[in-house]
């Protein structure tokens, strides 16, 4: 399978004498995020010359699995997040080395040994490291006392669990308490530190947080809240428990470090030119860094929050996922397959008997945002609603909400008018409520032979039944009646924003949503309405409030598409402000040659 | 020309767009194939979403999509809340249109 030239990519090492090797993406490190750059960008260039250096010691794993794996679930195999030989098998090179110092003027790195590698464009998908227990606590030395973050860490709890009958595990996030719920798992008597008075002070409020610890204490640990450790003990070099700075001693036989992580920035500070860096390397919507040719994905790439608009990393599988897939298309020069905006933060977890999802911002304090709760069914859910538009969800219940559609619901601000109370009570059947919202669309598209509106302006019927020919009538002369209506002089009123936006006009729909199996068959040709072949897969591109914004922020246009085409007529300078701090990109968005192709994107399933 | 869609169809699908999101976002604990009574020999997670996705299709991973008979016993145990069913279905759909090629 390979060919002669990707066995001249890494030759032999050569002892003492500095070399340059060359290649045309280099990739640093191989997570989630690095691996599925270097599979896209394969994919979309079978010629270019794909390296991947990274110093980990084994394949790229799925570590969310990992709690899985502490608990016996998984074996390691099972852990590959690509089948074995993937990288052999998609001719990507991997260096088994550390980058020192990236030299972005003459571009190219320098590895620990010396050795120089020349790139085209570089990724930096390095990761986060763990913050680990503060410095200067006694006794962090000990034998037992663990940081989880990577495979390394778990393999080492998982030979120590034999002889282990007590744990204290230290941190207030989702890592600390599946970690819990690992170890109780075991039947070991879990002691679990947290630093502040609830669970996830950030994201969950005070009765979710309540319900959380209430189902930890059921399944057996013992919660320790606004307790921090003061100093570790040991006997002979292994731990023998833990002093609280609440004065009290517990002991154990392992102290398990679960406070969170920190993106592993360092390369950002060692490169030739200045990288905007603060939590994390600053990135735009398409992954470029400040430096031209550079990229950055997964934990390490700090995004603007469309909701907050500060930038921060999302240290989330399914973010680093997707930032991996747009930097490997980005490197190769697809940026039209960037298009797809990451939306809201999403998380979704199960809790023992307990499911968890937050998305959004749920528990944001902005005046205008109306908040509704509810405790029905055992469970726990909360909405931030602004208009009727959803900005936050949180779920605690027995069951898992279809969470990636709720967070569709944000991203897309899709009106919930309809489904309020449905959502509310956990009991929203998002699949055919989006689905319904995208066949009216299409109905009055192709009705009115034009453009449709905005899918929150579309008007849901409450259909959850199943149809009959009655009702389809029923509905039929309803529509009709919508058709007048919108051939009305009221909508005539509109008139010069769709003529604007007319030869942007695509299907309102992805084409893929046309199919038997989504139900949104129509039976017509096409080709007749809109002789532009423009029904790319599109990804709704007709104008639409981003997510909802909280104050101070304006809706943000969405990576630079409609909203920001119509804005740069209005404001140019406005427009321009918003991109100073990628100044080298070419101040033209790549909408007009971006759309076309996208068609290609559905090729990709 | 009304009759043209159906406005209250069944839906059986997720989309292709959203199957690949869900795919995207697996972090691969295996818990569906833990809890599925379908299948039959040893599966991995990581064979099954890069073949669910694209490419060929392997013959332990088909047999697995004939057997899968669309139970939803997957679909609990996901702690992220993903539709495996809906995957598979877009695998079986995969496995027809490759079998219609050949």
């Amino acid at each position: 399978m390979n060919n002669e030239s990707d066995k001249k990519i890494v030759p032999g090492q050569q002892k003492g004498k500095p070399t340059h090797d060359q290649a045309d993406i280099v990739i640093i490190g191989n997570g989630i995020a690095g691996l599925t750059a270097a599979v896209e960008a394969r994919r979309l260039a079978p010629e270019k010359r794909i390296v991947i250096v990274t110093d980990q010691i084994h394949p790229t794993i799925n570590t969310p699995a990992l709690k899985q794996f502490a608990i016996a679930k998984l074996t390691r195999e099972q852990l590959l997040a690509y089948p074995a030989g993937t990288e052999r098998a998609e001719r990507i090179h991997v260096v088994s080395s550390r980058v020192t110092e990236i030299h972005a003027q003459s571009k190219y790195v320098t590895l620990s040994n010396k050795r120089g590698f020349g790139y085209e464009s570089l990724l930096i998908a390095t990761g986060s490291t763990p913050q680990g227990l503060p410095e200067n606590i006694p006794g962090r030395n000990f034998d037992g006392v663990l940081t989880l973050h990577r495979l390394q860490d778990y393999l080492d709890l998982r030979r120590r669990l034999g002889e282990v009958n007590e744990a204290i595990v230290i941190g207030g996030g989702v890592h600390a308490i599946e970690t819990v719920m690992g170890l109780l798992y075991w039947g070991i008597r879990t002691h679990w530190l947290i630093r502040g008075k609830t669970f996830m002070g950030r994201v969950l409020d005070d009765p979710a947080s309540e319900i959380v610890l209430n189902n930890v204490r059921r399944a057996g640990a013992i919660v320790h809240l606004e307790t921090e450790v003061a100093g570790i003990i040991g006997r002979v070099g292994a731990v023998a428990g833990a002093i609280t700075n609440q004065q009290e001693m517990i002991p154990c036989q392992i102290v398990l470090s679960c406070t969170g992580t920190r993106a592993a920035t360092s390369l950002a500070r060692s490169c030739t030119v200045p990288m905007m860096h603060k939590n994390g390397i600053m990135v735009d919507d398409k992954l470029r860094t400040s430096v031209r040719g550079i990229y950055a994905a997964g934990d390490v790439a700090a995004l603007k929050n469309p909701q907050t608009g500060n930038y921060e990393p999302r240290a989330q599988w399914y973010a680093a996922v997707a930032q991996g897939r747009i930097a490997g298309s980005m490197m190769v020069g697809h940026s039209e397959l960037a298009m797809q905006p990451f939306g809201v933060p999403w998380h979704a977890t199960h809790l023992g008997e307990l499911s968890m999802l937050t998305v959004g911002e749920p528990i944001s304090s902005d005046p205008r945002l109306t908040t509704l709760t509810d405790t029905s069914q055992g469970g726990y859910r909360r909405m931030s609603i602004l208009e009727d538009r959803l900005v936050g969800y949180l779920s605690l219940g027995s069951s898992q909400p279809d969470s990636l559609a709720i967070k569709r619901l944000i991203d897309e601000a899709v009106s919930i008018k309809d489904v309020t109370r449905s959502l509310l009570k956990g009991q929203f059947d998002s699949r055919s409520y989006l689905s319904n919202q995208r066949s009216h669309a299409a109905r009055n598209m192709l009705l009115l032979n034009q453009p449709a509106a905005p899918l929150k302006r579309e008007e849901a019927t409450p259909t959850r039944k199943l149809p009959n020919t009655g009702e389809l009538r029923q509905v039929a002369a309803q529509s009709q009646t919508n058709y007048v209506a919108a051939s009305h002089p009221n909508h005539q009123l509109n008139e010069p924003q769709t003529d604007q936006l007319a030869p942007m006009a695509v299907m309102p729909f992805d084409i893929d949503e046309i199919n038997p199996f989504s139900g949104n068959l129509p039976d017509v040709s096409f080709s007749g309405l809109d002789g532009t072949g423009l029904y790319s897969q599109g990804k709704f591109m007709q104008p639409r409030p981003g997510p909802a914004t909280p104050p101070p922020m304006q809706p943000q246009p969405r990576s630079g598409l409609i909203n920001g085409r119509t804005e740069q007529k209005a404001t140019p300078n406005k427009k321009e402000a918003s991109y100073k701090l990628w100044a080298y990109v070419n101040a033209e968005p790549e909408d007009n040659t971006g759309r076309r192709q996208n068609i290609h994107e559905g090729e990709r399933y | 020309m009304l009759r043209m869609l159906k406005p209250n169809a069944i839906i059986l699908h997720k989309t292709r767009p959203q199957v690949g999101q869900e795919i995207q976002a697996c972090i691969g604990c295996n818990e569906c194939i833990l809890a599925c009574p379908a299948v039959a020999e040893p599966i991995t997670i990581d064979m099954l979403n890069r073949e669910t996705l694209s490419g060929s299709i392997s013959a332990p991973i088909a047999r697995f999509a004939r057997a899968c008979y669309q139970c939803g016993a997957c679909v609990a145990p996901c702690p992220v809340g993903l539709h495996r069913d809906a995957m598979m279905l877009w695998l079986k759909v995969r496995l027809l249109s490759m079998g219609a090629e050949e």
